[in-house]
């Protein structure tokens, strides 16, 4: 089994050194567009003394690298970056001791650059120093790191290492795996999920030309052909009855995750008491690539091609469901269209390696942008209740807060971890004295599954919203308000940047307004302030943004703001457009033009980041923080601008002009 | 049925139904990957090429119909080792998180370079507004757009 913890690190799961000087560095992370492959070499180059041009990053592949529980949470660089760190500075010590054997040289006296080490004239290439011997042991929890100031690479601006395959098309994406003798497949879809075959009439997809296997496996129809077009018009042609399963909707549970005495009695003597209620519809991850897979399952192995952020998980559900052990299985994650969570769910692969089982070739399945919508997981709707009081002076002296919405992570509900996840970031960052925060699960028909933050976008439009809301009835200016109940300094710290960047405080045009909300997400602390201008139909454009993050020590700040900038953008998105339209467990969503997203005409004119990470701080995730506070912050924004609340979202222009005009 | 077709300068032929689309032919028969599927219906811009000079979908262009065309695809942009100066612009401002949607937009701004060297930002954002992109590139893209430009002047 390998979900049975992480083994001891040693090196040569870690750090490998090829004949050529080409330096291997191995993690079980997933590469998704975060750009951690480059962070990676960065840090291995670094400590490790060599060109960053020498070292290749070999991430996810389950028969190379050490077993890994999967990349989410915006944790990569946080959990990996400290053993491949010290991988590579064992890898040094261990070179600088061979080569003060081969040179007859005492250590001290021997210095490492640009892959040799040296000692003034003389020196001794890596690659000549492992060549009897590869480099292995385990890595000791203690190494040295290098002093920063001999760091070439770290905390440097550097461009994506992929970035040249990108624009040139040649990067190899999921669905671009070409094999010998590949075919393709395609799956029969029910009307809707979970619904199971009870006829199947496959004579007429039979007789399609280039047709190479009709595939009857449980509940999964599918069909196999020499071209993709052949497998669709196959997979159209088939006579299927459906019976339609109301889909599971999941048990009901109620996690307390604060819970102080004496919170309503508080809020009933309050001096200012207020209530209100935020919803948010289910979205979904919508990738610009649909998911595709391509396995290549034989008798005896299978090797399978897929974008997965859980390669291990992966390989054991393939293993399970093929029948076979998973040593002979090995997962070969490729960079996948940007899926921000959905790839968590190994839909594709499992469906590709069925079909090539039954085939006897290796199959390739691109699911369609109909399928995506209709049989990818969303993340579940929200509905947050919210109370609270103050006391004469203006400051909080009791919350209640309780947050219903389902699962947030696929595989159904945990207790163990389901408040973490599905109840991310419910209980305020705000010093509050008696506070009462409820997370209740309640069942649904859709299935949910991870998305970008998961619940913490959520919370914190109703949490940051609402503190608007007691610092506009107390008459409290919004971030002296906020700035009075925040203890930590790196908090603090991060929302007077952002003002000041902003120009907070200075009035804006007529019909425009700034709003601001913050965060402190898996260790990272945020602050965004969003510009809008309200036209008179309701609609709201974005007119610019700034952010000011701390992720700790930060190794590549362009790439910090890339992920902070995307997540701004792919959050302003979610929040000014988005909803999943479905009727019971069906999705009728099946197409961009009933799911608009941002487009380039929505773009901000400007996304400032700041990137002020303490360098003192242990590196902190920045792939989903970027998401979470511009939902309130543009709802702040709003209602400055033309006095409109917004608790609903999507901002549509009717709602904004329903909330103005009462 | 067969084609002939010009892709990015190199005489090719296919046998494939009439009605098979250019996006298939490329990815499937040509093994020009670059050029990606996203929607199948001129939506999200993923599978852009160049028809002539012109920026269309090739998901919704039949073979047929490109056989009187110079096409070209994400991977006939650069002449050699040397890119193209839009490609070099979205490298250097880092103008792409996945890449998933890069070779339908720089195709686009390809396009749009050689028809307006030096665009306004609405011209722009114009331009490139079919190219759907979920990780949020957009200002990044707008910039290296606009650097662009500013090497051909």
């Amino acid at each position: 089994m390998s979900s049975g913890g992480r083994q001891p690190e040693v090196l040569e799961r870690r750090i490998r050194i090829e004949p050529d000087g080409t330096v291997v560095a191995l993690s079980g992370k997933i590469e998704f567009g975060q750009g951690i492959r480059t962070a990676f070499a960065q840090l291995v180059a670094d400590e490790l003394d060599v060109p960053i041009e020498r070292v290749t990053v070999v991430l996810g592949d389950t028969a190379q690298v050490p077993f890994d529980v999967g990349t989410f949470g915006s944790r990569s660089v946080a959990q990996e970056s400290p053993v491949l760190r010290r991988a590579a500075a064992f890898a040094r010590t261990q070179l600088i001791a061979r080569a003060s054997e081969t040179l007859r040289v005492p250590r001290e006296r021997l210095s490492t650059a640009d892959g040799f080490v040296c000692d003034g004239g003389m020196r001794v290439a890596y690659a000549d120093l492992v060549r009897q011997r590869p480099l292995s042991g385990r890595i000791p929890d203690d190494v040295p790191a290098r002093d920063p100031s001999e760091r070439r690479y770290v905390g440097k601006p550097m461009p994506r290492l992929e970035a040249r395959d990108i624009v040139t098309g040649r990067a190899r994406y999921t669905a671009d795996v070409r094999l010998p003798d590949m075919a393709y497949g395609v799956v029969v879809r029910p009307p809707v999920r979970g619904a199971a075959p009870r006829a199947v009439d496959d004579a007429a997809a039979r007789a399609i030309a280039g047709v190479v296997a009709i595939v009857r496996h449980g509940d999964l129809v599918g069909v196999v052909a020499e071209r993709e077009e052949q497998a669709r018009a196959a997979a159209d042609a088939f006579e299927v009855d459906w019976v339609v399963k109301r889909p599971a909707e999941g048990k009901r549970w109620t996690i307390p995750i604060r819970e102080d005495a004496g919170v309503d009695e508080a809020i009933a003597g309050g001096a200012t008491r207020l209530e209100a209620s935020f919803s948010l519809p289910p979205i979904t991850n919508a990738p610009i690539g649909p998911s595709a897979a391509v396995a290549d399952v034989r008798a005896d192995a299978a090797t399978v091609y897929a974008g997965t952020q859980r390669p291990f998980g992966l390989r054991e559900e393939l293993a399970t469901a093929l029948g076979l052990d998973e040593q002979s299985v090995r997962v070969l994650p490729q960079l996948p269209s940007g899926t921000y969570g959905r790839n968590s769910s190994g839909d594709a692969p499992l469906e590709a390696a069925i079909l090539s089982k039954y085939a006897g070739r290796p199959v390739h399945l691109q699911w369609t942008r109909a399928e995506e919508f209709a049989f990818a997981p969303t993340r579940p709707e929200a509905f947050l209740e919210v109370a609270a009081a103050l006391d004469a002076s203006g400051q909080i002296a009791a919350w209640r807060y309780d947050e219903h919405t389902n699962v947030h992570t696929g595989g159904g509900f945990d207790p163990r971890w389901g408040a973490e996840a599905s109840g991310r970031n419910a209980e305020p960052h705000y010093r509050i004295p008696r506070a009462r925060v409820v997370l209740h699960i309640e069942p649904t028909p859709l299935r949910t599954a991870s998305f970008r933050s998961l619940a913490a976008s959520e919370n914190i439009f109703a949490i940051e919203s609402f503190m608007d809301e007691l610092a506009h009835a107390s008459r409290q200016e919004p971030l002296a308000f906020r700035l009075r109940h925040i203890d930590d300094p790196r908090l603090r710290a991060v929302y007077e940047l952002v003002a000041e960047r902003s120009g907070w405080g200075h009035t804006r045009g007529e019909r425009q307004g700034l709003g601001i909300a913050g965060t402190i997400y898996h260790g990272t602390y945020i602050a965004e302030v969003a510009e809008v201008e309200v036209d008179a139909s309701g609609r709201v454009r974005l007119l610019a943004v700034w952010a000011a993050v701390d992720p700790g020590l930060t190794l590549n700040p362009d790439g910090v703001r890339n992920q902070i900038e995307g997540g701004i953008q792919q959050s302003a998105s979610w929040t000014l457009f988005e909803e999943l339209r479905r009727k019971d467990a069906r999705i009728v969503t099946s197409g961009w033009e009933t799911y608009p997203i941002a487009t380039f005409r929505d773009a901000p004119g400007e996304i400032d980041v700041a990137v002020a990470g303490d360098a003192s701080a242990a590196s902190t995730g920045v792939g989903e923080p970027g998401a979470v506070p511009i939902a309130a912050a543009i709802a702040n924004a709003v209602f400055v601008a033309c006095g409109a609340r917004i608790r609903e979202l999507p901002l549509t222009p009717e709602r904004v002009r329903r909330a103005r005009d009462a | 049925m067969n084609f002939r077709l010009s892709v990015n300068g190199i005489e090719r032929h296919v046998d494939v139904p009439r009605s098979t689309t250019l996006l298939s032919v490329l990815r499937n028969n040509l093994g020009l990957t670059g050029t990606r599927y996203g929607c199948g219906a001129g939506q999200c811009g993923a599978c852009y090429v160049l028809a002539d000079g012109r920026a269309v979908a090739s998901c919704l262009t039949t073979v047929e119909q490109a056989a009187s065309q110079a096409i070209t695809t994400v991977e006939g942009l650069a002449l050699g080792e040397r890119l193209h100066p839009v490609q070099d612009a979205f490298i250097a401002e880092d103008a792409m998180q996945c890449g998933y949607c890069t070779s339908g937009m720089v195709m686009s701004a390809a396009a749009l370079l050689e028809r307006i060297p030096h665009p306004s930002e609405d011209d722009i954002r114009a331009a490139l507004d079919m190219h759907l992109c979920r990780c949020g590139v957009y200002g990044r893209a707008i910039r290296a757009v606009k650097r662009a430009a500013e090497v051909g002047r």
